[in-house]
């Protein structure tokens, strides 16, 4: 096959179900060799249908592609596990020879033994990124060769599927992956929020339900971080006047070590799964089967990406603004994204060194969290929430800077008190690391260590408050449209949602009330409320704000309406439920409930309630698809926005900006006559 | 030239060198008559000050230079702030270690031989002080002495790493699965220990393309890259020596 030519679809869809087919074969082959029976079930068995699943994708991407980009890598992550595996299982064998015995091959296991399937894991994701070609060019710098300063992508739909080191491309990469995961973290809840509407056990298992649910868990986690990620790669540049990022090679790594990631937490599940919920508490995650692995590993690899992409924001940040913009004319979106990556290029170090501890008691026996032989399972949870409490700021701080970014646009108002909105996302970053134990007022740590973690977690919602009063301000007196567009009603109801989310925060952080509401569902209404408030309402907003200037096309205005309106009465429904049981009594993370306690009716009304939250979802996709189809076209200053990357013709030109602009004037002066932002054509 | 005492002058390298040498001294008595970890602490952190002032240049991090985003002076100060932004966030893991060492042991500290503990911490020492001088001499285009002091450094690395794990780790009176004490010491040992590999490979390579004359007296960043790096790993140390060695009464 010729490099450009395409198949046709239909030969794409027998690529798709041969792969599906050959992989499901393979599955039960490997089980009948290696249990040496033959079960015809063992055909829809998970394992079997997420290796179908695998190849059905492979060999679709296969057929679209040929064998080059994401398919050459994903040939090579395979290829890297078993070389890894067949290595350890080398060695073991070695060992052997020389009188102590290693068990070779482990049945419970999956055929191969634990320490090869984690070394399979790793050589497998270094494997993939190295096929995928995103190191290349450093293995040249290596060897002392040169490479070309500029770097030509393919043309078309082609370049999202392998290496580009142009940041707008990356960012849809990224943006793309995370509306996937998104979709699957999401598919994983409705699954079990489908067992949950009824009490008893329907047709999951116990140990089934507890996979789903920690995998719906750190599935949509890595889901946000890619996608906080597409927007920041994709606007921080644009915004300052960049041509790219500081490091476009680190950039297109740190998009593409994520996806062996994705891979490995996925197949977790056919791997035993795991049932510690996503947060891998040890003793727990010491005794979980294999899957446990494959989340450390996944996530230690996930975290690299994000370290990488928040080093290489800060230095963008620090070292690419265009002429005039100083710090203080720095778009408030650009603060946040800031704020944000200096949480993930330090804390993220602490997820990683602390799944790594489990990992290596799991492998080495090294008893880091076994009490018994002196270890202390209390610090786990200090380094895991070390990280994995600034992480939901991490989450949420571009999302509210997207709200301060939007908001003045469309009431055509200047942003009330920037100053205070830009150190607001600083403030929040920096008490945000002083407030993890928070987490642990229940986990038997020592007791006074409880009211300074009260206080410095109570101490986060002034710069947040600072936030909604900047919002309400700037609101005041503003003029909207009757026909509120739809990126404006995204921004409106995250503003909302991540109200409701902060008001159910306090009670969760002062102690007394704390002891009473932890493990329940109440906690969990309160995190999706910051993290649909936070996150999923200004990512949709952004979303419909940017996709003509990604695209040139604008996303319809009605199916955006039906959007909006299906999901967050749906969403305010199921959270306001969740806290509802949750202050009767409901546990979190269990798979069935008492039926004398009169929940199946909520849980019934919460299950019907995702439901249209996935509707709406689905119809977001299909909007895009069907504007992506059309022909008409928006190239324009669709929102009139005085941001420079609105000034230029959309869809943007690969190197932005044409002659660099300058800044003159402040950036959120809407409504104000004769003020200037940027002066686009000055003297390059 | 290598008379005066300026910024990477034989002089001044074997002055810092001396003086961290002096400190450890220092470490080591402090160590055998009181154990105050105080004292300790104090002195690892001036050591650690010295180290990332006079060996790792951190003042160049705040140099002025070429605002044009094309020319060579710009691109080398974006990447001398990436480098430093990775060693920031590579630090974490090693602070997180250390926050374990004194969460797991207190003031208790593991049983090891503490002559090896010395000696390894010269050798590591001592690579510095030619990692330092190897910078220079490319600095000053001289480069057939780059190349014997990056090998000397490489050496002197390798023979940490089989200080390390080839004698420490046989030697160690307990092996890893005994106690939260043999936990935490291969985990530390064995995470330094793969930063010097990462270290030396890096090098290795520095040292490949110096040969080849791919550096020049002014440009020259993938020295400089490999010196700074190398110089944070004896940081490290500096901080994982007394935490390991000798802070705290015998377990």
């Amino acid at each position: 096959m010729s490099k450009n030519s395409s198949r046709s679809l239909g030969t794409v869809l027998l690529f798709f179900l041969g792969g599906f087919v050959g992989g499901t074969l393979l599955a039960i082959l490997l089980h009948t060799l290696t249990t040496a029976k033959f079960e015809v079930n063992y055909l829809w068995d998970l394992p079997s249908l997420l290796l179908g699943s695998l190849a059905a994708v492979v060999a679709l991407l296969h057929g679209m592609l040929g064998y080059r980009g994401v398919v050459r890598g994903l040939f090579w992550q395979v290829g890297g596990t078993l070389a890894g595996a067949l290595f350890v299982t080398l060695v073991r064998w070695l060992l052997n020879l020389t009188g102590a015995k290693y068990t070779l091959f482990d049945m419970n296991t999956f055929g191969f033994t634990e320490p090869a399937w984690v070394l399979g894991a790793v050589v497998g994701s270094v494997a993939f990124v190295a096929g995928v070609g995103a190191i290349t060019d450093w293995f040249k710098w290596a060897l002392g060769e040169k490479t070309s300063e500029h770097h030509e992508d393919e043309s078309g739909w082609r370049k999202y599927f392998g290496v580009s080191l142009d940041h707008k491309v990356i960012g849809i990469q990224y943006t793309f992956t995370s509306l996937l995961l998104l979709s699957v973290g999401g598919l994983f809840a409705l699954v079990f929020r489908t067992e949950l509407a009824k009490s008893g056990l329907q047709f999951l298992s116990l140990q089934l339900y507890n996979t789903l649910m920690s995998l719906h868990g750190i599935v949509m986690i890595v889901s946000i971080l890619l996608g906080i990620a597409g927007v920041m790669n994709y606007l921080v540049p644009m915004l300052i006047g960049a041509q790219d990022m500081a490091f476009p090679r680190l950039n297109a790594f740190s998009f593409w070590v994520a996806i062996p990631a994705a891979v490995l937490l996925l197949s977790s599940l056919a791997l035993g799964g795991f049932d510690t919920g996503w947060t891998g508490y040890p003793p727990l995650s010491v005794r979980a089967p294999l899957g446990m692995q494959m989340f450390f590993v996944a996530i230690w690899f996930a975290g690299w990406s994000s370290i990488l992409g928040g080093l290489n924001l800060i230095a963008t940040a620090l070292r690419m603004r265009t002429n005039g913009m100083t710090a203080f004319r720095m778009p408030i979106f650009v603060w946040a994204s800031f704020a944000t990556s200096i949480i993930s290029l330090t804390a993220t170090q602490l997820i990683g060194l602390s799944f790594q501890l489990v990992l290596f008691q799991r492998l080495f026996g090294m008893p880091f969290f076994d009490a018994a032989k002196g270890g202390n399972p209390i610090l786990f949870q200090h380094l895991f929430w070390f990280y994995s409490h600034p992480a939901v700021y991490v989450f949420v701080l571009p999302g509210l800077g997207l709200i301060s970014e939007l908001l003045p646009v469309f009431v055509r108002k200047p942003l009330f008190g920037y100053k205070w909105v830009a150190m607001s996302s600083l403030g929040i970053a920096l008490v945000g690391f002083l407030v993890w134990a928070h987490h642990m007022f229940t986990s038997g740590m020592n007791e006074y260590l409880r009211v300074p973690f009260m206080y410095s977690t109570l101490l986060v919602a002034v710069p947040t408050g600072v936030k909604f009063f900047s919002w309400v301000a700037t609101l005041w007196g503003g003029k909207i449209d009757r026909d509120i567009p739809t990126p404006m009603l995204f921004v409106l109801g995250g503003i909302v949602v991540f109200l409701l989310g902060g008001l159910t925060g306090p009670p969760n952080a002062t102690v007394s009330t704390d002891l009473h509401l932890t493990d329940t569902y109440f906690i969990v209404g309160h995190f999706h409320d910051t993290m649909f408030g936070g996150y999923i309402f200004p990512f949709f907003a952004a979303l419909y704000y940017w996709f003509p200037k990604a695209t040139g096309k604008r996303l319809n205005e009605t199916l955006g309406k039906w959007h909006f309106w299906l999901m967050t009465p749906s969403f305010l429904i199921l959270t306001l439920f969740m806290m509802r049981v949750g202050l009767l009594g409901m546990r979190r993370r269990i798979g069935d409930y008492d039926p004398g306690l009169n929940f199946d009716p909520w849980h019934l009304a919460m299950t019907i309630a995702a439901y249209g939250i996935a509707l709406a979802v689905l119809i977001f996709f299909i909007n895009i698809y069907r504007t992506l189809r059309s022909s008409e076209t928006a190239t324009g200053n669709v929102w009139r926005s005085r941001s420079p990357e609105w000034q230029v013709p959309s869809p943007m030109p690969v190197h932005n900006y044409e002659h660099p602009f300058e800044v003159v004037g402040e950036p959120y002066d809407y409504g104000l006559p004769g003020s200037i932002y940027v002066k686009m054509d000055a003297e390059g | 030239m290598t008379h005066e005492n300026h910024p990477g002058s034989l002089r001044q390298g074997l002055l810092v060198f001396i003086f961290l040498a002096f400190l450890t001294l220092v470490e080591f008595f402090i160590a055998i008559t009181n154990q105050s970890l105080l004292l300790l602490s104090i002195v690892a952190l001036i050591k650690g000050g010295l180290v990332m002032y006079y060996y790792m240049h951190v003042y160049k991090l705040a140099e002025e230079g070429s605002q044009d985003q094309h020319s060579d002076d710009w691109k080398l100060r974006t990447n001398r702030l990436g480098l430093w932004l990775f060693i920031l966030s590579d630090s974490f893991v090693f602070g997180g270690l250390l926050v374990s060492r004194f969460n797991l042991l207190g003031l208790t500290r593991p049983d090891l031989n503490q002559y090896l503990g010395l000696l390894v911490t010269g050798v590591l020492l001592i690579s510095s002080f030619f990692m330092n001088r190897a910078e220079t001499q490319m600095g000053q285009g001289d480069r057939k002495g780059f190349v014997i002091s990056t090998t000397i450094t490489m050496l002197l690395g390798i023979g940490f790493l089989a200080g390390v794990v080839g004698v420490e780790w046989r030697e160690a009176p307990f092996s890893v699965g005994d106690s939260a004490y043999s936990a935490i010491f291969f985990m530390m040992t064995g995470m330094h220990a793969f930063h010097v590999l990462t270290g030396v490979i890096f090098l290795g390579i520095v040292l490949n393309n110096g040969r080849r004359g791919l550096y020049t007296a002014e440009k020259h960043w993938g020295v400089e890259a490999a010196t700074v790096y190398w110089h944070f790993i004896d940081l490290v140390w500096i901080l994982f020596y007394p935490a390991l060695y000798l802070i705290g009464r015998l377990a």
